[in-house]
Parts: structure tokens; sequence; C-alpha cells
């Protein structure tokens, strides 16, 4: 039987699940059912953390366990693309049967159900994805200066927005003399307290969770934090709390069965833990809670870098800046979504907010969308594809929306990939506010540069067009009643006023004096309208509108090196022109 | 009989030589000004019979020009404004300046000496 096969037979499972009732099952039949999903797990364990079945790996070569571990990765990296592919299409059709007004109440609760096996599905995936990647030692940590409290702020804004719907309370006290700055990896950090928080949200129906934050100088530039999450949730029994931090296990039994999940999030924590140096302990009492103790010591971080982070955070001019901007994000991570969303929000932006490029493409087409963030690592279509959909649009307003690419990790060909797609920009995550809005108001402001630009430089084509009609000067004869001596007077005084322009434009354009230069060009446009010089009369009049509409002087020399390269051809064709008609 | 006199005010080159040739052909005798000090300067010396006036000038515009014709000069001299683009409100002050006409660029210069002619002809 083929993975693949597997796996959507598990999928199938773990949704089934859910509408199970495990109350028909006698104690006989629970008990086999055990036996046969451990063996099950057993093995899997051994196949692909350890192939040769060898446990207690000591034996292994060191080399070998660690090209077998990133095959590992490789395996599940693509297996869990495999499973999230269909299930993306699951997703987005319930979505679309919850639009179907002829659905029952009924009914639509049975999709939600689907929906959120779905939802807890992706989850497992990515857990086990991260935690493949923490065992073989490909995951990179980071060492950057941080702000601890920002850190700290962020995580309890997003457990509030878990316990939302819950009768929960939550608080967190964070002691004076942890130091303002801290360097280390804080998005690491913010993971551990999440999963952590997170797992308490799910244990807890009713009562508190508590987080606390201790430090203590370890010397002179180093210190231990010590973290407390305390909750009044279900707890551990005896008998499995010693085994909780074991990869695959969980507490009870009935614990998958209840509130689902791998139990490789603890494990996670665990390792991650371990990476940056530190501890984790648990103590717990079956029914009254559990306390998860956890110490990570942190090098003192530079204030004054934090603080100059601090200082160019966000002004007032800033603000004006993105207020009323349309903005679309393509994310798929709840957490995430909720963050930016509420980020934006907070500055006036208007938000949308999909991870379904079908649905983000829709969006593009009914509402004016001014930026673009792109979540590269997005299951079903990747970022990079849903932007090579963006950038071939045949809408020439949509083609050319800035995209800002969002991403926990940049190696450099996903920098080479983002150049080759036309991404304009990139953010790691995760990033500061004041990176944020940085990063919105660069490409806003490049974007309504490379608008103008368009509108003002004249495309190859529209001058090819203009070239093919002939200079006429039959009507500008008869204006001069035949007399061709005045009509070679006049050509002469355009050739001196084209000469003339093209000289005094080149030093408004030098000492960036668009008043003088907007003069110039008045002066020389009824000339080119008498001599019917299209071309040049169009390149006047896109100087003019630049200049009162203050451009960049870049896109006037544009315009302005237009204009000299087309005016020679015109002059000759003008003394062709007119002697044909001497000829004549 | 002596030859009519024709100030005419524009600052582009190319289109004054062609409407002087052409105001020449008319049997008018044409006085060239480029901006509006000069066109003050010719008006306080001798007054023309006729003055065809760009509406933008350096120095004093066409409108300022009309002005000073009827209200400093007192005069009721013809006086045609052109304008480059097409604005209601110049055209409305033109006329209420006391402008004889307002003629708007782009102009064929056929067009402009029949209607000036023909003009002069009604008044």
């Amino acid at each position: 039987m083929k993975s693949k096969n597997l796996l959507s037979q598990l999928t199938r499972i773990e949704q089934s699940l859910h509408d199970f009732s495990f109350d028909e099952l006698t104690s006989e039949e629970a008990l086999s059912l055990q036996e046969t999903f451990n063996a099950f797990k057993l093995k899997l364990e051994a196949k692909i953390f350890d192939p040769q079945g060898k446990v207690g790996a000591e034996t292994f070569n060191q080399e070998k366990s660690t090209k077998i571990n990133a095959d590992a990765t490789q395996l599940i990296a693509q297996v869990s693309h495999e499973i999230r592919t269909p299930l993306n299409g699951i997703i987005g059709f319930t979505d679309l049967l919850k639009e179907d007004e002829a659905m029952s109440k009924p009914q639509i609760e049975k999709v939600d159900a689907i929906q959120k096996a779905s939802y807890s599905l992706m989850e497992i995936i990515s857990e086990l994805l991260e935690y493949s990647k923490l065992s073989s030692g490909i995951e990179n940590f980071e060492n950057v200066n941080f702000d601890f409290r920002t850190v700290i702020g962020d995580v309890c804004y997003l457990t509030k927005t878990l316990i939302s719907e819950k009768n929960i309370e939550f608080n967190a006290t964070v002691h004076e003399n942890i130091p303002v700055a801290l360097k280390g990896d804080p998005s690491k950090l913010s993971q551990v307290l999440l999963n952590l928080l997170g797992n308490a949200v799910k244990f807890v129906d009713q009562g508190s969770i508590h987080l606390t934050i201790k430090s203590k100088q370890i010397d002179s530039n180093k210190v231990l934090l010590e973290f407390d999450v305390i909750d009044t949730g279900i707890g551990i029994s005896k008998e499995h709390i010693g085994h909780i931090f074991d990869s695959f296990k969980q507490a009870e039994f009935n614990t998958f069965a209840k509130y689902g999940g791998t139990g490789l999030g603890l494990n996670i924590v665990k390792q991650i833990i371990e990476k940056l140096g530190g501890s984790i302990r648990v103590t717990s009492a079956l029914g009254q809670g559990s306390t998860f103790n956890f110490k990570i010591p942190f090098e003192i971080g530079n204030a004054q870098v934090i603080k100059n982070q601090k200082i160019n955070r966000i002004t007032k001019a800033q603000l004006n800046e993105v207020e009323d901007l349309n903005i679309l994000v393509f994310e798929d991570n709840l957490l995430n979504q909720k963050l930016i969303d509420q980020r934006l929000k907070s500055w006036h932006c208007n938000v949308s907010i999909t991870e379904d490029a079908n649905q983000g493409l829709k969006i593009l087409q009914n509402q004016k969308i001014d930026l673009i963030f792109m979540d590269l690592k997005m299951p079903n279509k990747s970022g990079f594809e849903v932007t090579q959909m963006i950038r071939n649009h045949n809408d020439k307003n949509i083609r050319l929306i800035p995209i800002i690419a969002l991403s926990a990790d940049f190696s450099k060909s996903d920098k080479d990939n983002c150049r080759k797609h036309r991404i304009n920009d990139f953010i790691l995550k995760p990033y500061r506010t004041g990176d944020l809005i940085d990063k919105i108001i660069k490409n806003k402001k490049s974007f309504e540069r490379a608008q103008m630009r368009e509108a003002l430089v004249m495309n190859p084509n529209e001058i090819d067009k203009m070239k093919n009609k002939k200079i006429d000067l039959i009507p500008i004869l008869d204006e001069c009643m035949g007399d061709i001596s005045i009509l070679e007077e006049l050509i002469q005084l355009f050739i001196n006023n084209a000469q003339e322009f093209m000289n005094l434009a080149k030093d408004h354009i030098k000492n960036k004096n668009i008043e003088q230069l907007e003069f110039a060009a008045h002066k020389i446009k009824s000339g080119l309208k008498m001599m019917n010089c299209d071309i040049l009369l169009t390149i006047i009049q896109q100087i003019q509108k630049g200049c009162k509409e203050e451009v960049d002087m870049s896109h006037l020399k544009i315009l302005y090196d237009q204009f000299v390269t087309e005016y020679p051809s015109i002059e000759f064709e003008m003394a062709k022109a007119l002697n044909n008609l001497k000829n004549k | 009989m002596k030859n009519q006199v024709l100030l005419l005010a524009e600052d582009d080159e190319l289109f004054a030589s062609l409407l002087s040739f052409r105001f020449k052909k008319e049997g008018y005798d044409v006085i060239l000004c480029k901006d509006g000090k000069e066109v003050k300067e010719k008006l306080n010396n001798e007054m023309p019979d006729v003055l065809v006036c760009d509406i933008m000038m350096p120095y004093f515009s066409g409108l300022e020009i009309l002005d000073f014709v009827r209200n400093g000069l007192k005069s009721n001299l013809p006086v045609f404004i052109i304008s480059a683009a097409g604005n209601e409100t110049n055209e409305l002050s033109a006329f209420k300046l006391g402008a004889n006409d307002f003629i708007t660029k782009p102009i064929n210069p056929s067009v402009l000496i029949a209607r000036i002619t023909r003009k002069l002809i009604l008044t």
C-alpha cells in the first residue's frame, strides 16, 4: 500500500472520529483498538525515525544518521504537501457548501465539523514537519536583539483571541527586573509559549490560565528566565506525567479522541527549549490543573538597538501614509492571520485575508487592492505560484500591484525566486511593527512612481505608430498661401526653437528647475502643433503633465531623452519634405 | 491710403511669424511684440488700429492688457484675445472686459483672419 493511500485513509479516520460515539465501545473493543493503534504507531516510528530497527541508535554512525534524518524530513515534507493539497480542496469546497442557501442548519453543522477536522489535520501536519526539522537538526535558530516585552505582548494578545470563545481568565505577570532587550530567537520563544498556552486553552473549559516570568542574573551579560504556565485544566495523572514529553505520546489514551493532536507538540517544545540551552518540567494533579515550568538562558541584548527600533516605530506621518490602503493578505496560519489583520486594521487599512489563490484573485478582480502580502509557504499553491498568477493576469492594474513576501526563513534561493517572480520585497517573520509599516510605505511609494512613469513614458509601440505618419507640409504651405520662402522661414524657426528647448531643458533638468522646464515646454508646444509633429508634441505634453504633478526628475529626464532621440529624424523628414515641395 | 496698423502680441515665435506674414498679406502693417511689457510700451507711444493679443504672456497677461486698453487708456480699440487652452473663466472675463472676440487655440490662421476681418467690418 502506498503511503498516499494510507494517508488518505488516516485522513478519513481523523474526520470520522469527530462523529464517532465512543460510548458505543465496550472496554474490550477499546483495548483492542488501543493495541492496534499503538502497534501502528510503533511501526511508523520505527520505520521513519529508525529505519534499521535499532532502538537506541548509539551504534549509528553520526553521518549516516544525519542523512537518514534529512531523508525523513524530506519525506515528511513531501507527504505533508500531498496531504495539504486535497485537504485544502476539502476546506475550500466546504466553504462553498456553507454559502449555499439551500443548506439546512443541521447540514451546516456537519459541514462545520468537516472543516474543523480538516483544520486540525492541517495543524497536525505542520507539527509533524516541525518535529522532523528539529529532530534532523535542520531547524535554524536566530540570534538577534529583541524587545522582550513586545514578544510577550504579542503572545498574550494571541492567547486572548484563543480564549475569546471560552469562559477562561488569562493573565500574565512579567517581573520588572527582566532586561528590556534580550538576544536570541524571539520566534522560537513565542512558539514555545504559544504551544504551552494553546494546550492550556485546549484543556481548560472553565477556570484560569496564568503566565509568570521571572529573571535571574547568571553573569554580567546573561540572564536565566523562568517561565510558569499555570492552568486549572484537566491535569495529568501520575503514571502519564513521566512521558508527557515523549514524541507521539499523549497523556491519556482518550486525549486524542477528545482533543485531537499528534502528541508532538510538547516534544517540539522540549526540543526547542533544550536547543536554547534550557530545561522544562511539569507538575500536575489530575482534575486540578498543570504547571509547566521552563528556564531558558538569554544574553542581555543591546537596549540601544531596540530603542532605535522603537523610535522609528510609528509616526503620525507614517499612519497618514497607510491610512485607507486596501491590503490583501495571502496567509494560511490562523494566528498569523489574526496578528496581521489586527495590526493593519489598527492603522486603518482595509484588510482582506485569504489562503486560497482563486479566492484571492476574485478579490483582486472585484476590489481595488493597493498592496499584497504573500506568505510563501502556503498549502495547496505556494506563494510563488500565486504570485505568478497575479503577475500573468490579463488586467494590467492587477498585474502591477506590489507584492511583499512573508516567510519565517529566507534562503538564498528564496530570495532569487522572489526576484524571478517579480516579488517586490520581503519581510522575515516574526516582523516588527515598524518594519511592517516601513515596507508598506516604501512599496506603496515605489508603486506610485512606477504607475506615474508608466502613465508618462510613452511605450515604443505608440511611438512607432506615430512614426508611420509622414511629415506633411502641405497644410502649412497652404497657410503660407503657397509661399515656400515663408514656409522655409517657419521651418528654420521651428528648428531653432527645438534646439533651444533641448539646450534649456537639459539645464533645467540638471538644476531640478521644474518651473523653468514647464515654461520651456509650454513655449515649444504651439510650434509643434503647427508643424503636426505628433510624437514630439505628445512627449512635450507628458513633460508638462509631469511638471504639474511634480513627478521625480528622473522620469522627466526619460521623457526628455525620448524627445532628443526622436527629434533628429523629424528634422530630417521636414527638410526632405521641404525639398520635395521646392522641386515641384 | 495708409495701411491699418495691427499690433500682434504673441510669445510663440513660430505662430507669430506665420500670423504676421498672413496679416501683412491682408494689407496690415504688423507690429510684433513678444511680451506684455512691450505691448504696454507700444500702446503708450502710438495706438494701433487693431490689437491681437495672446492671453498667456510674460509680465502682463492678455487680460491685463485688455483691462489697460479699456480702463487705463479708455480706448475702443478692437481687441482680439487668443488663448491656448479653452478656459471658460478667461473667456467670460475677456468679454466682460470688452474683448471683441475670444479665439481658442489651435488656431487655423485662415479662420482667425476671416473672423477678425468680419468683426472689424461689423464694428
